[in-house]
């Protein structure tokens, strides 16, 4: 069952950096490129809106048939669809995080010949990054118990393994009570140390 | 830096820049002062093209900002720009506040940016706060620093919009007093402000500004003795009675 751990986590914190890698630059696209923004509002709407495990099922067995590479991997496609999931959910934790930040970093940043591009990246992206810190803690606990989803898949992690144990000796209690206790472990220091971290750092900065 | 035929209104009925031609010539000291809500705060920022101006002409040197195509990045990394309120990148110490723009917009080398930045916080009195982030300075100590990431690049001309006015009355002085450590050193500055002993002693031209017009311009001396205009003259008394009772 402890093996399940390593997997769980993985797939956890990969799909976390994976929406932080694509929803951070759509949040900007949705604040700073109005044109382009419709794009974002759409992909952020299917990905909220479609349940996990539907998505999991439909890229594993549906899209996975025409694009075995790389989507008959299990673990690639529950982190693939976690990442977006997360990426839809990530772009709007940081778009309040700019709304936060405010316009006036941006117009200091583009008093001193900074392009927009490059005011995003050196001004705007870190600051709004610790802003939404706490907020990417409660999206980092989502993303573990969301894991468990994988189980259906196939992939190794803890649910699996918990059913496996379940089948063989037939006790209907304990393995599920050792789960929940795995997830809570799981979840609860890296979620309060993000939180904390962030919180002291905003306070610390006057965010 | 020059302006021609300046317009710029943010509504039918709101024009904060009316026809504004003006000019100022390299080692000048120009101080704007007028009512609050007249549109000074917008006339700079059409200066910097941080707003862009609706009809008119921008000139720095030779090169017409206004123009359509033209390198505005390039154009602002030769102004500097002083907000009424700070704005430092919080997120950054104060020798990385003046530093970023050397190293990202002018691309100098880490120890060349880093000793500009520092000579910086020197002129400006804040060096022995490089390594401190904003919130951990006074307003004064923020404004200051403010001033140096503005001056680091050794920018064309400097725009200060209300340096002053966001701050303690206590704290004033010491920005004041940079201030006038820039004018000794023949530095090209476009001020709006309301400190007159300052705008005395410092200002080659004083310029009124009332709803989005330049209305009387003149010596520093005529404002206080003998202001041309009514709207100057009762704006001038209401200010020199303020000031008297701080």
């Amino acid at each position: 069952m402890l093996g399940g751990v390593s997997t769980t986590l993985a797939i956890s914190l990969l799909s976390l950096l994976l929406g932080l890698a694509i929803g951070l630059p759509l949040a900007f696209i949705r604040a700073y490129q109005r044109s382009s923004s419709f794009l974002v509002e759409g992909f952020e709407k299917i990905f909220r809106g479609i349940p996990e495990i539907v998505l999991m099922l439909l890229f594993y067995w549906g899209i996975g048939l025409y694009f075995p590479f790389p989507f008959k991997s299990a673990f690639f496609t529950a982190t693939f669809v976690l990442g977006l999931r997360s990426a839809a959910n990530q772009s709007q934790i940081f778009r309040g995080a700019i709304r936060g930040i405010g316009e006036e970093q941006m117009v200091a940043a583009r008093s001193l010949g900074f392009s927009k591009l490059r005011s995003v990246v050196h001004v705007m992206a870190p600051q709004v990054f610790i802003f939404a810190t706490p907020g990417l803690g409660s999206e980092y606990a989502l993303l573990v118990k969301d894991s468990a989803y994988a189980f259906v898949i196939g992939v190794l992690e803890i649910m699996y393994n918990t059913n496996v144990i379940r089948k063989a000796t037939m006790d209907p209690v304990t393995p599920y009570l050792v789960a929940a206790f795995l997830y809570i472990l799981l979840t609860f220091p890296i979620a309060t140390w993000l939180d904390t971290w962030g919180s002291r750092k905003k306070k610390k900065l006057g965010l | 830096m020059e302006s021609r035929h300046l317009w710029k209104a943010y509504e039918a009925h709101l024009v904060a820049v009316k026809d504004v031609s003006f000019r100022i010539s390299e080692g000048e000291i120009k101080l704007i002062f007028g009512p609050s809500g007249s549109g000074k705060s917008t006339f700079l920022r059409c200066l910097a093209m941080l707003t862009t101006p609706d009809k008119g002409d921008v000139f720095l040197r030779d090169v017409c900002l206004t123009k359509p195509g033209v390198d505005l990045n390039r154009a602002r990394a030769r102004i500097g720009f002083v907000f009424q309120h700070i704005w430092l990148f919080r997120h950054l110490t104060a020798l990385d506040n003046v530093e970023l723009a050397l190293r990202r917009v002018l691309k100098l080398p880490k120890t060349e940016a880093k000793e500009r930045a520092l000579q910086a916080l020197r002129e400006v009195k804040v060096e022995e706060w490089a390594h401190h982030y904003p919130a951990q300075l006074s307003g004064g100590q923020q404004q200051r620093e403010g001033i140096a990431r503005a001056l680091a690049r050794n920018p064309d001309i400097i725009l200060l919009d209300e340096p002053t006015s966001a701050l303690d009355p206590e704290l004033t002085g010491e920005v004041i007093d940079t201030l006038r450590d820039l004018a000794k050193k023949g530095t090209t500055m476009l001020i709006v402000s309301h400190e007159m002993p300052f705008a005395r002693e410092i200002a080659d031209e004083m310029i009124f500004y009332d709803e989005g017009a330049i209305v009387e311009t003149g010596p520093p001396e005529q404002f206080f003795t003998n202001p041309q205009s009514e709207r100057a003259q009762k704006f001038m008394i209401r200010l020199i009675k303020k000031t008297k009772r701080e």
